[in-house]
């Protein structure tokens, strides 16, 4: 563990549990992240992926799932670390949404349909923000009355909140207007032209790269430590998409926020993301930083990924397909997962799991083919063809 | 040789087909109040089957209870009578017994004939579209917004108190239930892509309609057949409570009716093994219909 | 540097088509209140002209909304056209006849042509069909959808599926047809073990195969795939597409491509059409419309699109606004309030000036009180006050269009009334080579507008 970390996921596993069996969705999954940078969560249908971002914010219903091992290390400003996974649910509901927060793939599902956006934008900044808000409002903490505290959190009752709302006229208007000033500018801060008519508009009156750009404004109010990207632009058209990255990546220059963004397109990393880190059926086999990982995978799957994608110059009918498909992972053998469907599997991979094997700066795979037979202790004749025999190794 | 291969791969589609049904009843069949609903609907079929052999059918007409005119009111274990007699020493045992014959004639007969009616009106009505999908829908809604109990209660006053009326009044009442779902069911199909795979084949909009849309929608037919088969004993029971049927019939509803005036006099077992049976009856239906929704519903399944 | 002429007098070489579209619309009646009475029309295929050549792939591009699905459908025969001709298996020599007397009045076609005209039509254009044409379109014509598990029938078997186009076709019967079936499977990389399977127990890759089975099962000269890749992964996809290419090989057959997937269509296609609100905005073989597109739409596609590719990220273009309403899409090139190089000659209108004056001085567009337009191109506007006439006239000479618009006039202190230069609805018109663009700018100018 580097001194500089922010989150430090460590040997994450999750289960499910289901009439056919448990299924072991996330396996000892370990990684790191730096306050600032962008890490890329790459893997292609049920390697994980979702899950793990899941477990970050611990969203993972149990039943059916189950956090079987491993921590989330939180670290907070005093220096001090919060397990998030065996925190108190208090702790980690004052953490969601205000130091870690999460963006979806589907933002029309996201979004309360009976609520205009401008209440659940608002809904944020009273729950985490509340004494900024008091404070531009001219409300002394003091003098907030409980109605007037759940107004600005948007919960006050009908009746109680028109109550108030007529003896502590001045008051009741100053935060509602504090309030409305602050979601105008972070719905502008969105790259939105009219935020006040947005802020008026239900969710469905909204187009695709729109509800998104609410999310964003949503999940960014409180300036949180980390987001946690779920598929955003997944959903939307390419040009929509560039936008939308482009203005994530702007916000984070100018906050400073940490992203894990998950994904199943690898061509987004290049432009995107520093460092990432590609998942298979629920393990990391290859991390580092975006230009190393992509211009010389180290993993037979990520080669084999970048090959299978389709490139200008790719003689038609040519593409690299990976033969095979995914294991099932209810029940799995304890070995390496793309076995069955890797060109250089040999016996320890079908008997061993391979763990993270650095290879100088920064980057690792967890590959047989970067272990020599010693240090596993097996017989040279069980282990794959060496990386480097190829020439594959880094320069 | 794929020859030889070919006149047994046709046997085999069969049991292969088989073998999913089998599959599916096994799914069904994991959830313990499923099956216990099915064991009571069991029992009682029984019951109505050998009905002639548990007890010795009444002459001239098996469906009135035989008098034990010596034994009026009496509680059940006495005389005889496992489950006593009722005010003109009818045997309730027989009774239910008897009953449970004629809940199923009239839970068979109204769910079938509805169910078939309702297809073919709702199956029209979606296949066509247009105005008579707005005609046919429109008296529908006319029939929904009446309560079933209400309209199925005045139609058998009109006809006249009997069994076969109360039949035919449940039945004139439950088919717009049915039309409104599969209109539903197949007006979403017919957007299904294999649909129009099916149009891209070239294949008549009759045999699209007979092998991909029917089987498709029937799926929440079958659910509201089995919890209407529960519902239609209810509803009848209700009628014949109040005295639409024939007097001193079998049957549960009009047996609760007659055993009501007793209930003061602290005779409670004519009323309540009847009562009881039409509420086993009812609840039965509605676990198995329950048990079928979440396995065949897409919807509803999984987590 | 001269300007080509828009009309320009070579029309694209006539080859043997497979399917060939003339102005082809498709409009959907929007229907409002009790009456139901129809209000507009949304305009999901809006005159489209294409050709499909024979052994090639045509890739259809555009994003959500664009039309090319609906497209699709037209041309499978599922949507019929509102407006527009299409026509099937034209030869080279059948379609410079078709293409001459189209140009021709009816009233004042010969005999001859006329008589030519016919039989061209009962033999090749969708709707005016003979009957037994009609039965070889639909054999010829086959469609393999996007997403695997919603075409196949979940309650039939592979071999009831793979099968029923031989069976209602009458081709083969009885145990030849199951024979044929295997034939099939094992054509797209399954066996007969999959013969007596259902769609749910196979994975999306495999159901795929299963639906590109069916397709060719008529052994038909044409496909169109329906985005027959994008709910894959992208090692499965590779697979797939693999096997699309040895196909089209091995059978000679001939695809339109749809989808939003601009790697995937650019590595697929001989030739592309980019679709934007339900017209065509460029059209030309696939490498000259990424590497030197003629539509900004074309450019701003393929600078969105991120790539694995080395180079640096140079000058990229980019989309702004949102998707306008397809019921009243933009006049002149639809494009325009949207387009990085948009000039006052592309289309400007009532609806853009109020759509500029909403989002930028949304003050200004609540004191609206009415708006009475006399056509697309000029209307008159009733303000609030005279103070706010003059600010909405002040918004309107600042913006970027105000050069499309003579000088706004006040009367009667309120009113304000607003005229727009007309300018005629984006075609899309030859270029050069085999390249045609729906972009004014291009037209006029004869390369892709500057930034």
């Amino acid at each position: 563990m580097s001194d500089n970390w922010l989150l430090s996921v460590e040997n994450l596993g999750v289960r499910f549990h289901s009439p056919r069996g448990t299924s072991q969705a996330v396996d000892g999954v370990s990684f790191e992240m730096k306050p600032h940078e962008t890490l890329a969560l790459v893997g292609e249908t049920g390697c994980g992926k979702s899950v793990t971002a899941r477990s970050i914010l611990r969203l993972v219903a149990e039943p059916p799932g189950e956090y079987s091992s491993g921590s989330i290390q939180l670290r907070n400003e005093d220096g001090s670390t919060t397990d998030i996974l065996s925190a108190p649910e208090k702790v980690v509901r004052s953490i969601r949404g205000n130091r870690i927060s999460m963006i979806f793939q589907d933002p029309g599902k996201a979004l309360n349909p009976a609520l205009t956006v401008g209440r659940q934008v608002a809904e944020v900044f009273g729950e985490h923000r509340l004494d900024m808000v008091l404070e531009k409002a001219g409300v002394s903490r003091a003098r907030a009355s409980r109605t007037i505290v759940q107004i600005a959190q948007q919960r006050a009752g009908w009746l109680a909140s028109r109550v108030v709302g007529l003896l502590r006229r001045q008051d009741v208007r100053a935060v509602r207007r504090a309030l409305d000033d602050e979601v105008a500018s972070a719905l502008a801060d969105t790259g939105i032209a009219n935020p006040r008519k947005i802020m008026a508009s239900y969710p469905h009156e909204l187009s695709g790269g729109m509800k998104q750009r609410v999310m964003i404004a949503q999940a960014l109010a409180c300036d949180p430590d980390l987001l946690v990207a779920d598929e955003p632009t997944t959903a939307l058209d390419v040009t929509i998409q560039a936008r939308i990255l482009k203005l994530i990546q702007g916000l984070q220059e100018r906050r400073g926020t940490a992203i894990l963004y998950i994904t199943h397109d690898l061509s987004l990393v290049k432009e995107f993301a520093d460092r990432v880190a590609v998942m298979y059926a629920g393990r990391i086999v290859e991390m580092g930083r975006s230009e190393d990982v992509l211009r010389s995978p180290q993993h037979p799957y990520t080669q084999g990924l970048l090959a299978a994608i389709p490139r200008a110059d790719t003689p038609r009918g040519e593409l690299e397909a990976i033969p095979g498909s995914v294991p099932q992972l209810i029940d799995a053998p304890l070995q390496c997962h793309f076995a069955t469907r890797c060109a250089f599997a040999s016996a320890v991979c079908r008997e061993k799991i391979p763990v993270q094997t650095a290879l100088g700066g920064d980057h690792s795979a967890a590959c047989f083919r970067h272990n020599s037979a010693e240090e596993l202790n097996v017989a040279a004749s069980d282990m794959p063809l060496a990386a480097s025999a190829t020439g594959e190794t880094q320069r | 040789m794929t020859r030889a291969e070919a006149p047994e791969t046709r046997q085999s589609a069969g049991s292969v087909r088989w073998a999913r049904r089998r599959e599916v009843l096994a799914e069904v069949l994991r959830n313990p109040l499923t099956v216990v609903g099915f064991v009571i609907i069991g029992a009682f079929l029984l019951m109505a089957l050998f009905a002639p052999l548990l007890t010795e059918p009444n002459q001239p007409d098996p469906y009135q209870s035989p008098r034990d005119w010596a034994n009026i009111d009496s509680p059940p274990g006495e005389a005889g009578h496992v489950l006593g007699t009722d005010s003109q020493g009818g045997d309730v045992l027989y009774g239910v017994i008897w009953g449970s014959r004629l809940s199923l004639q009239l839970s068979l007969t109204v769910v079938l004939t509805t169910v078939v009616i309702g297809i073919i009106v709702g199956s029209f009505a979606a296949m066509r579209g247009g105005r008579l999908d707005n005609l046919l829908m429109r008296i529908v809604d006319v029939f929904l917004a009446i309560p079933e109990l209400i309209f199925a209660l005045a139609i058998a006053a009109v006809l006249g108190p009997s069994f076969r009326n109360i039949i035919l009044a449940l039945a004139a009442v439950f088919w717009v239930k049915y039309a409104r779902i599969i209109r539903g069911e197949i007006i979403r199909i017919k957007q299904a892509e294999y649909v129009a795979a099916a149009r891209v084949v070239g294949d008549s909009t009759w045999n699209i309609f007979r092998k991909d849309v029917l089987p498709n929608s029937v799926t929440p037919i079958v659910v509201q057949a089995t919890l209407d088969m529960g519902n239609v004993v209810l509803i009848g029971a209700t009628l014949s409570f109040i005295g639409l049927a024939q007097a001193g019939l079998t049957e549960w509803g009009a047996m609760v009716s007659a055993g009501q005036s007793g209930l003061l006099a602290g005779e409670w077992w004519v009323s309540t093994f009847a009562g009881l049976a039409i509420v086993l009856w009812a609840l039965a239906f509605n676990l198995v219909g329950d048990g079928l929704r979440d396995v065949l519903d897409p919807k509803t399944e999984g987590r | 540097m001269s300007p080509s002429t828009p009309q320009s007098a070579t029309s694209t070489v006539e080859v043997d088509s497979v399917v060939t579209l003339n102005d082809v619309s498709v409009h959907y009646p929007v229907k409002e209140g009790l009456l139901q009475r129809v209000s507009g029309y949304v305009r999901a295929v809006d005159g489209v002209d294409l050709t499909i050549p024979r052994g090639q792939t045509l890739g259809l591009v555009g994003e959500s909304g664009c039309g090319k699905t609906t497209l699709g459908r037209v041309v499978a025969g599922l949507v019929p056209a509102t407006g527009g001709d299409i026509w099937f298996g034209l030869s080279a020599q059948q379609h410079a006849h078709m293409n001459r007397i189209r140009q021709i009045e009816p009233s004042e076609r010969s005999a001859e042509d006329r008589a030519l005209w016919s039989e061209l039509e009962a033999n090749h254009r969708l709707g005016s069909m003979s009957k037994q044409r009609y039965r070889d379109y639909r054999r010829n014509c086959q469609v393999v959808f996007q997403d695997s598990f919603a075409s196949l029938n979940p309650r039939q078997l592979v071999r009831d599926i793979v099968g029923r186009p031989l069976r209602v076709h009458g081709e083969v019967s009885g145990t030849d047809v199951d024979q044929r079936v295997i034939e099939l499977l094992e054509r797209v990389g399954l066996g007969p073990q999959h013969l007596l399977r259902y769609p749910h127990q196979f994975s999306g890759g495999q159901r795929q195969r299963i639906s590109i089975a069916r397709a060719l099962a008529l052994n038909p000269e044409f496909v169109i795939l329906d985005e027959p890749t994008s709910a894959l992964d992208v090692s499965v996809q590779a697979q797939i597409l693999n096997l699309l290419v040895d196909l089209q090989r091995d059978l000679g057959l001939t695809y339109l491509f749809i989808t939003h997937d601009l790697g995937v269509v650019q590595h697929m296609a001989d030739q592309i059409a980019v679709m934007y609100l339900g017209q065509i905005a460029e059209h030309g073989p696939t490498d000259q419309v990424f590497f030197d597109p003629l539509h900004p739409y074309s450019r701003i596609l393929r600078d969105s699109n991120p790539s694995l590719e080395d180079e640096e990220a140079v000058d990229r273009w980019e989309l702004s606004g949102t998707v306008p309403n397809p019921i009243n899409p933009p006049r002149g090139c639809r494009l325009h309030p949207r387009c990085p190089v948009a000039t006052e000659a592309c289309g400007w209108s009532v609806t853009d000036a109020l759509d500029h004056i909403e989002s930028h001085a949304p003050a200004v567009f609540e004191s609206i009180d009415s708006v009475a337009r006399s056509s697309d191109f000029a209307a008159t506007i009733a303000m609030g006050s005279d103070d706010d006439a003059h600010s909405f006239v002040a918004q309107l000479n600042a913006a970027p269009f105000h050069s499309a618009m003579t000088a706004p006039a006040i009367t009667n202190g309120k009113v304000v009334s607003l005229s727009f230069v007309e300018v005629d609805d984006a075609q899309l018109l030859p270029i050069r080579d085999l390249r045609s663009s729906a972009c004014l700018r291009t037209q006029h100018e004869g390369f892709l507008p500057r930034q």
